[in-house]
């Protein structure tokens, strides 16, 4: 065949060129399934709805103050770290190396499981007495989402949770002391804050901020060898 | 010395086990999670534990519940998180067929490392404790630390960690640690939530120190022993939990065979068996007349016995004395009552002694507490002024400023109404002379001044908990009304009054001629034979 004859397309490829413009789409979407996969990320969304199912159920019996103020911040703590435990890798630096978009795949990953725990719960509450209400929910799913993002970033994803459950600890202590000497007001520990506080949703929203830019640019620290 | 000469060195690893086993340990000890969690650890216990621990006053019952409570909340999530992942380890590693061909039977290896686990979490959790009771230990004016809930918290920490690891062995997945962290943290506090009144099983969770509704009281185990009874049966349920669990772990088929399953079998139904017991014994736990949990099996008479103790007292007009515990507040006490000390000091009828007395609690219907004198404020020969200093009473935490206000306001017009015979039936005279007393001694005429609780007044202003619904045996009910104001303390001396005048001329009078008046005529006073006319 020659250079000429090459130039001349035939009638019949043409379905084949559409065929070419559809092939990036359908590999874009099976990489982003592969990836989902790899990463458990149906694992974590069934996680998060069992989150959201279990605040449902336990918004529907009768707590105390001391309760209904930590109860959801249980089920938030508990879905942020389903999200931050999927940014282990079970491939490590083979996938570092050739993965061309895994820092947008992080991304999205970390952005669509943040969106998706918040709707959830935020759902979970609907017509039910939520403390804090959506607004607290989502300060508080993405600030202990950013926590454990940066932890999966210094100790690896396997152990990210450390940092979102350490962090249910320091804020049901500080919830706890809005009743008990002495009090901690810092924004920084934000469940303690009102919904509409803009210290406590100013941290939050850093924290996640750093969390996703650290996850997206540098991925979780993973030794090699360690199944996820 | 060629190769084939050289003699074979045989390492009979297997003829020792003591020292394999320790070996094994050693390992384990060096490459455990627990380790790596202790800096959070330790953080969250200076948060969460320390700093509220600090905040108290320096009397070791309080600060013993306290830590009991801080510290499972700061531990229950890194141990139990830590533990699973431990647990969880094979697995994670691919590593169970490589290991399943090793000498040693699973459960062998697997109790070597929870052994590991929560050695470090023990290691951690008795470094914090050390801290705090040095500390307290320096700031305290009487009494020792009290080591049952040191062993709660202790047993607390294996049972978690046994249970954490049971999770990781049998679910092996990534997701299997941050939930099972977060359930624990999730089921130890609101373990609470079904408790109503002294009588519950659910006194059984670790975190309860007494009855749950009477909170962190500073009297308790102070005028009497510490009762270990509730403490005893939540370290045997905790024990048997954690022995149950461990032996549970050899159940599934797999190296070790029958000869291994039968003896962790029976050692795991020995382990429910003992958690089971003591469930059952913390449900007949009832809360005592001294604020503790009494379990009858379990009760100790000899605790019922009061502690021998000399009291320290206050150079004033009529000696203060309080619980050597209490020392630190006894200046700002005696500050308080020393207008009012002064006043009625030499009068007929005036107490000797004013006496801090240890409280009697009873458990009201429902989750209501009243706490009380045992009998009147005033009694003996000669005699005695029963106090109830505020830290033993429900309320917010006082300063020392606010303390000697509070006990000026309170305890001040309570005590020279015991004095005039001060009651529902009083002359006007009575009401009169009261009235002019406390303002001489520096309380408002029309009430508290700004900032100032009345003792027993929770910070929303209305009733203590426990006084709610037993408020004609609850003491406080008659502090907080008594604190109120001189127009409330003698109602026929409000502002505008006849009575309101005399006391105001009354008090207007040097103090010796008051005094000198009051020691010729209180009798008559109290008699109601005195009309406001005859009134200086």
């Amino acid at each position: 065949m020659t250079a000429g004859t090459a130039r001349q397309t035939p009638a019949s490829e043409a379905p084949g060129r559409s065929a070419r413009a559809a092939r990036p789409l359908r590999a874009g979407l099976r990489l982003a399934r592969l990836h989902a996969a790899s990463r458990r990320i149906p694992a974590a969304l069934a996680a998060i709805a069992a989150s959201a199912v279990g605040l449902r159920i336990a918004l529907i019996g009768h707590w105390d103050t001391y309760g209904a103020l930590q109860l959801p911040l249980v089920f938030e703590t508990g879905a942020a770290a389903a999200i931050t435990v999927t940014t282990a890798s079970p491939m490590g630096e083979p996938e570092r190396v050739t993965g061309r978009w895994l820092p947008y795949l992080r991304l999205a990953a970390a952005l669509a499981l943040t969106a998706a725990a918040t709707a959830a719960l935020a759902a979970a509450g609907t017509g039910a007495h939520l403390a804090g209400g959506t607004l607290d929910v989502l300060r508080n799913v993405a600030g202990i989402t950013g926590i454990g993002l940066l932890c999966a970033a210094v100790l690896g994803g396997g152990l990210a949770w450390v940092g979102p459950a350490g962090y249910l600890l320091a804020g049901a202590y500080a919830l706890y002391t809005q009743w008990h000497h002495p009090a901690l007001t810092t924004p920084w520990l934000w469940p303690a804050r009102p919904p509409h506080d803009l210290g406590g949703a100013a941290c939050a929203a850093l924290v996640f901020t750093l969390g996703v830019s650290a996850i997206t640019l540098r991925g979780a620290r993973d030794p090699a060898g360690e199944a996820a | 010395m060629t190769a084939a000469s050289a003699p074979a060195v045989s390492r009979p690893a297997g003829r020792r086990p003591g020292l394999a086993a320790a070996r094994l340990l050693r390992l384990e000890l060096r490459h455990n999670a627990m380790l790596w969690m202790l800096p959070v650890v330790i953080v969250l216990f200076w948060l969460t534990t320390y700093r509220k621990a600090m905040a108290m006053p320096p009397l070791w019952n309080m600060r013993t519940a306290s830590m009991q409570t801080g510290a499972l909340i700061a531990f229950i999530c890194p141990v139990v998180g830590a533990a699973t992942w431990m647990g969880s380890r094979e697995s994670r590693r691919r590593t169970v067929d490589l290991v399943a061909i090793a000498a040693r039977p699973r459960w062998a290896r697997q109790l070597a490392t929870w052994a590991a686990t929560t050695g470090w979490a023990l290691l951690g959790y008795l470094g914090c404790v050390a801290v705090l009771y040095g500390v307290t230990a320096q700031q305290a004016t009487w009494g020792g630390p009290l080591w049952w809930p040191v062993a709660v918290v202790a047993a607390s920490l294996a049972a978690m960690s046994a249970a954490g690891f049971a999770a990781g062995t049998l679910f092996p997945s990534r997701f299997t640690a941050p939930l099972a962290a977060i359930a624990a943290f999730f089921v130890l506090a609101l373990s609470t939530q079904p408790i109503h009144g002294s009588h519950s099983y659910w006194q059984i969770s670790p975190i309860v120190t007494g009855p749950w509704d009477a909170g962190n009281r500073a009297d308790v185990a102070t005028f009497y022993p510490f009762l270990p009874d509730l403490a005893i049966a939540q370290v045997m349920f905790l024990t048997g939990l954690a022995v149950a669990v461990l032996g549970a772990l050899a159940l599934p088929a797999g190296p070790g065979g029958r000869w291994l399953r039968r003896p962790a079998a029976a050692i795991a139904t020995a382990g429910l068996l003992a958690a089971g017991t003591a469930v059952a014994l913390a449900g007949t736990g009832r809360m005592d007349a001294h604020g503790m949990i009494a379990i009858p099996a379990l009760h100790d008479a000899a605790s019922d016995r009061p502690l021998r103790y000399t009291p320290v007292c206050a150079r004033t007009a009529i000696p203060v004395c309080l619980n050597p515990a209490y020392a630190s507040y006894l200046p700002a006490t005696a500050a308080g009552l020393r207008p009012v000390l002064n006043e009625i000091a030499g009068l007929p009828g005036a107490p000797a002694r004013i006496s801090q007395a240890a409280p009697i609690y009873t458990q009201g219907p429902g989750s209501s507490i009243g706490v009380g004198l045992a009998g009147p404020a005033l009694s003996g020969v000669p005699p005695v002024y029963h106090l109830l200093l505020s830290g033993q009473l429900d309320g917010p935490a006082l300063t020392t400023h606010e303390l000697a206000a509070a006990m000026r306001a309170d305890a001040g017009p309570s005590i020279v109404a015991s004095v005039m015979h001060d009651s529902g039936g009083a002359s006007p005279a009575q009401h009169a002379v009261l009235a002019a007393l406390m303002m001489t001694a520096g309380l408002p005429p029309q009430g508290l001044s700004p900032g100032i609780m009345p003792i027993g007044n929770s910070a929303s202003g209305t009733l203590p908990r426990g006084c709610q619904a037993s408020g004609a045996r609850c003491p406080t009910v008659r502090s907080s009304r008594a604190a109120r104001a001189i127009s409330e303390l003698a109602p026929g001396a409000i502002p505008g009054s006849p009575a309101y005048a005399a006391a105001r001329r009354f008090a207007a009078l040097p103090a010796s001629a008051r005094h000198a008046w009051l020691v010729s005529h209180l009798a008559a006073l109290q008699a109601g034979r005195i009309t406001l006319a005859q009134l200086p």
